[in-house]
């Protein structure tokens, strides 16, 4: 076990540098000039050249990386000192980026983690009932809205809810964002916090919700159709019984999986419902941070994401031994 | 009755001659790197003969190591150590492009037919690839070929055109076999291929590998784990366990006069189709399971579950093959002597164990320089 | 009264090409105490034959009729409820894969106690006490140790010995075996059917065995039915159909058999492929295969009828009693000089 981990754990650690590496060399190939953007498009030439000097961005691509690999270590190298990990500051408001990770991201959870459930909370008891009963109504139905949620834009089903639930119907705020413990200005707590993302949930978790319908659905279709669930029958169990613990428990193994991996890629930002909505989360800011060349801003988005995605896939492969015995002891 | 044995085995020369031949997996650890931790010794060790236009029987259970056997000798896996020989040439070593004109000297056949042709290709095309790989003709040749290939395993010339899955099991192993055939191979190796049918269609394809060979002197190995399909096909018999050759010898000796105890308890173990025989007799019933080939026991590798298990010479002294005369040999120290055996005398071997080493036979020297 | 008695039973898919009449027609029946074998090749209806009394086919798309009274009640038309109380309790059954009948995510222990739990009123303490009893009466070595391990940890035969244990843990009257050894190696077979018979003798269940394998039911049944086409096509006492076949398809299985205890240069071999069971043929269902074929044949099903002299021996065929007797004589003569 401990073997496997330390395994994983350097795997993590070599996919992390090359997501990194790849963003930098990305972002030198592009031909835009950061240090004219800091400084502002009035800026004198001489003043450009300063900032650039001040930045750092005249020395060599793989200097600039080392020191932003260097910033990232819990220890300072000159002098040797502990120090708090940092990703730098932004080229465009001089923030530092991990502030704006620290503000940006509990909105982005919000979203993904209100949103999963919400998704599961449809996903589950769809496949399961229209995997039960093929071909009838329900399943018809659930099919319907698989293929809708599959096809339907988060911005187009976005901006329908804006327009129905929020604007014709004044049920729901059009948008922004609502702090859950620190109340701000103008609202606050849980309560608004939660009002506020009523649509955002509903419009990130159409797609997903009709994936899980889909996945869901074969799942416990291709369980019910396993040789021990028909030794279950044989046994004299009765229905419900044959589906708690022999069905279920086994077609859930493989959405465990997915869920995981579907939650730590959606925490790196989820675009297109934070710009319909306003959020300021991650995928938000993220795009403004592309658009602006801000380097240190992307990149501290792009090691949170991948760190998340990192965490996230142990999380499951760990969960995966648990719940499969098969994996545990092989 | 059948003089099968008589007719063909003997007078041929050798065909196919296999010494020492050694298949070991790695099995790999590490967190970094992978180190070689121990190896799965698949084959271990394996000698016999092919003589022209006999077919040599190979029988045993599950992961005995038959099937990779025959992939070894087939080159379609790299053996670990031993000597391949075909018609007199040295095949273990050959490249691949040397190996390409002896490929159509040997062909193989699969168990399942269903997926060992690909599904997507017509079946005239399945069946002349290898007269196209190896150019054996024009197009027009080609295709004349085919249909008399398909006509001659009994299937209708017309369904040249048809898709795989538009034939029933046995149908495909026509297929299977008309494939094989296409090439004028001189060996065919036949890796369980009936073990997927039911048995009179079984029966259909037993007849049609009979018939082929009768007609184009061709050789068989022919692997399978059902005794009777393998007496009954077979001019000689070779037993495996555990990726060694327990006995061999020829097909009326293995199943009239068994010598490894393994070989006994195999044979006793048949449910035979005939009740007032089957109430006579009483199986020996092995203990326990076939070993890891991971792990095998130390000295003769069916010493836990011999029921003639000597301690202290069974688990400490490796059996060589010996040798019972015409070719019959066996590795075992305290050799059946006769049968059918009674539990009792199967317990209680009455002869002193073979000490002598065996004899050397020049045909069938196990090793080689 | 036999044990169980299994009349007309028929047994209907719906399915997109057409209705398959997977089971045609069946009768049989099976006294205390009993093995009855049923033998056939894939696709004879011989395994849905089984299913359909274990009321386990999918109930969408299926329809059966005819009726299996178990100790006199039909367990086709009984409430859902009380055929789960006979299932596994009454009426055991084995699986032919054993790598696949054991849920893998659950211990054995747990899907053993299951199995008790679900019919009787016992403490897990006395569950699991019976559970290893079982576990040791077939032959698992250390027992008190395996009963916490998953499937996978064992190997095919000791899981089929675990799928035995399981299915005689409440002691049934009757145990369904469907192709119990087909998946095993031939010594690990010699120990299952060893330890069926050795149990059966024991525990005195009835049992029915499904197999393909003539060898096997000559060694393991009292009473034999043979399936072809979904249907039966004889049913005889065990030494009488080995030594007196009476329908030209039995003779075509006996004789395509290569055996141990005869020797054949050719097999007899039966031509051609059983029938879709969508469209069977007309007539008797083994007409187009059947060398001795008549017109009567094509165009008359026959009945199962018993030969003159043998009431406890049914045949299904057109052919007069001289030439049945002279061809059976045949064969058996064939196999038994080899």
């Amino acid at each position: 076990m401990y073997r496997y981990l330390i395994r994983r754990l350097f795997w993590a650690g070599v996919m992390f540098i090359a997501v990194t590496i790849v963003s930098y060399i990305i972002f030198f190939l592009v031909p835009a000039e950061p240090a004219r953007l800091i400084c502002g498009a009035q800026c004198p030439p001489d003043q450009v050249e300063r900032v650039r000097k001040e930045v750092g961005l005249d020395d060599p691509v793989y200097t600039q990386y080392l020191r932003f690999l260097g910033g990232l270590l819990p220890v300072g190298i000159h002098p040797v000192s502990a120090k708090t990990p940092s990703l730098g500051n932004s080229y465009a408001t001089r923030q530092p980026v991990n502030e704006i990770i620290k503000e940006a991201a509990p909105v982005t959870a919000s979203l993904v983690i209100g949103g999963a459930v919400l998704w599961m909370l449809v996903a589950l008891p769809l496949g399961i009932l229209s995997a039960l009963r093929p071909r009838s109504l329900l399943d018809r139905a659930g099919m319907v809205f698989v293929l809708i949620g599959i096809s339907a834009h988060p911005v187009w089903i976005g901006l329908l809810l804006i327009y129905f639930v929020g604007y014709k119907a004044g049920l729901t705020p059009l948008g922004g964002y609502c702090d859950m413990v620190n109340p701000s200005t103008d609202c606050g707590g849980p309560i608004d916090w939660a009002h506020a993302l009523i649509l955002p949930w509903i419009t990130f978790a159409v797609l997903f919700a009709a994936l899980y319908v889909r996945m869901i659905r074969a799942n416990v279709l291709e369980a019910m159709n396993e040789d021990y669930v028909r030794t279950a029958r044989a046994k004299g169990a009765p229905e419900w019984l044959v589906m708690r613990s022999h069905v279920l428990r086994n077609a859930m193994l493989p959405v465990v999986t997915m869920l995981g991996m579907d939650i730590g890629l959606a925490l790196g930002g989820a675009v297109f419902t934070e710009t319909v909505f306003g959020l300021p989360g991650l995928g938000k800011r993220a795009l403004e941070a592309l658009e602006g060349f801000d380097l240190p801003a992307v990149m501290g988005i792009v090691v949170f994401a991948t760190v998340c995605v990192i965490v996230f896939n142990l999380i499951v492969d760990l969960l995966y031994a648990v719940i499969d015995p098969r994996i545990r002891l092989s | 009755m059948s003089e099968a044995g008589g007719m063909n085995g003997g007078s041929g020369n050798d065909l196919l001659v296999v010494e020492d031949l050694k298949k070991h997996f790695p099995v790999t650890r590490g967190i970094l790197f992978q180190r070689q931790v121990a190896s799965v010794k698949a084959v271990d060790g394996v000698s016999f003969t092919v003589k022209s236009g006999e077919t040599l029987g190979v029988v045993g259970e599950s992961g005995c190591g038959k099937s990779t056997m025959a992939r070894c000798v087939m080159r379609l896996l790299d053996p670990t150590g031993g000597r391949i020989t075909f018609e007199g040439r040295d095949i273990t070593n050959l490249s691949r492009a040397d190996m390409r004109p002896i490929r159509r000297e040997m062909m193989m056949i699969f168990q399942d037919p269903y997926a060992s042709l690909n599904g997507r290709k017509r079946v005239g095309f399945i069946v002349a690839e290898a007269l196209e790989v190896h150019k054996m003709g024009t197009d027009a040749e080609i295709k004349r070929r085919v249909q008399e290939l398909l006509e001659v395993v009994g299937l209708n010339p017309e369904h040249y055109n048809r898709f795989p899955h538009e034939f029933s099991g046995g149908q495909r192993q026509r297929i299977g076999v008309a494939r094989a055939l296409a090439v004028n191979p001189k060996l065919i190796v036949c890796d369980e291929p009936v073990s997927a049918l039911d048995v009179s269609v079984q029966a259909q394809i037993l007849n049609l590998l009979k018939d082929l060979q009768r007609e184009f002197g061709l050789t068989y190995v022919f692997i399978a784990h059902d005794l009777n399909v393998v007496r009954h096909i077979s001019d000689r018999v070779m037993v495996m366990y555990l990726g060694k050759v327990a006995e061999i010898a020829d097909r009326n000796q293995v199943y009239t006069e068994p010598k490894h105890p393994y070989t006994g308890a195999l044979l006793s173990a048949v449910p035979i189709p005939n009740p007032e025989l089957g109430r006579q007799r009483k199986p020996i019933v092995l203990q326990g399971d076939v070993p890891s080939p991971l792990n095998p026991p130390a000295a003769c590798n069916f010493h836990p579950r011999c029921p003639r298990f000597q301690e202290g010479h069974c688990d400490v002294e490796p059996p060589p093959l010996y040798s019972f005369g015409d070719g019959h040999r066996a590795a075992c120290h305290y050799p059946l002597e006769h049968w059918p055996l009674s539990e009792e005398e199967m317990r209680r071997p009455s002869a002193a164990p073979q000490s002598a080493p065996p004899p050397a036979e020049p045909a069938e020297a196990p090793t080689s320089s | 009264m036999a044990l169980l008695e299994v009349n007309d039973l028929r047994t209907h898919f719906r399915t997109d090409d057409g209705i398959v009449k997977a089971v045609d027609g069946v009768s049989f029946s099976v006294d205390k105490g009993k093995t009855l074998g049923i033998v056939g090749e894939s696709g004879c209806g011989k395994s849905v034959t089984c299913l359909t009394i274990m009321g386990l086919n999918p109930s969408r798309n299926t329809i059966s009729s005819g009726e299996a009274l178990f100790k006199g009640e039909n367990l086709l038309t009984m409430p859902k409820k009380q055929l789960r109380d006979i299932r596994g309790n009454d009426i055991a059954m084995i699986f032919q894969d054993p790598m696949t009948s054991l849920n893998p995510v659950h211990t054995i222990g747990r899907q053993l106690v299951e199995a008790i739990k679900l019919h009787r009123d016992v403490s897990s303490r006395n569950a699991r006490a019976r559970v290893l009893e079982l576990l040791k009466a077939v032959g698992i070595p250390r027992a008190e140790r395996r009963v916490d391990d998953y499937p996978h940890q064992f190997s095919g035969g000791m899981r089929q010995r675990v799928m035995i244990a399981m299915s005689l843990i409440n002691d049934p009257d009757l145990l369904i075996a469907d192709e119990p050894t087909t998946a095993l190696d031939v010594t690990t077979q010699a120990q299952i059917l060893e330890l069926m018979n050795r149990l059966q003798s024991e525990f005195g269940s009835a049992i029915i065995i499904i197999t393909h394998d003539l060898g096997v039911v000559a060694e393991t049944a009292d009473d034999v039915v043979v399936m072809y086409a979904a249907r039966v096509v004889e049913r005889a006492p065990v030494d009488n159909l080995f030594k007196r076949p009476h329908m030209p398809y039995t003779w075509g299985l006996l004789g395509s058999l290569p055996r141990l205890d005869a020797d054949m240069e050719r097999l007899t071999q039966i031509p051609g492929q059983p029938p879709s069971l969508l469209n069977p043929p007309r007539g008797c269902r083994f007409h187009p295969r059947c060398p001795y074929v008549m017109n009567v044949c094509k165009e008359t099903e026959p009945e199962l009828r018993p030969i003159s002299d043998q009431p406890g021996h049914l045949q299904a065929c057109h052919l007069d009693e001289q030439t049945k007797d002279r061809e059976a004589a045949k064969l058996v003569a064939l196999a038994e000089t080899g």
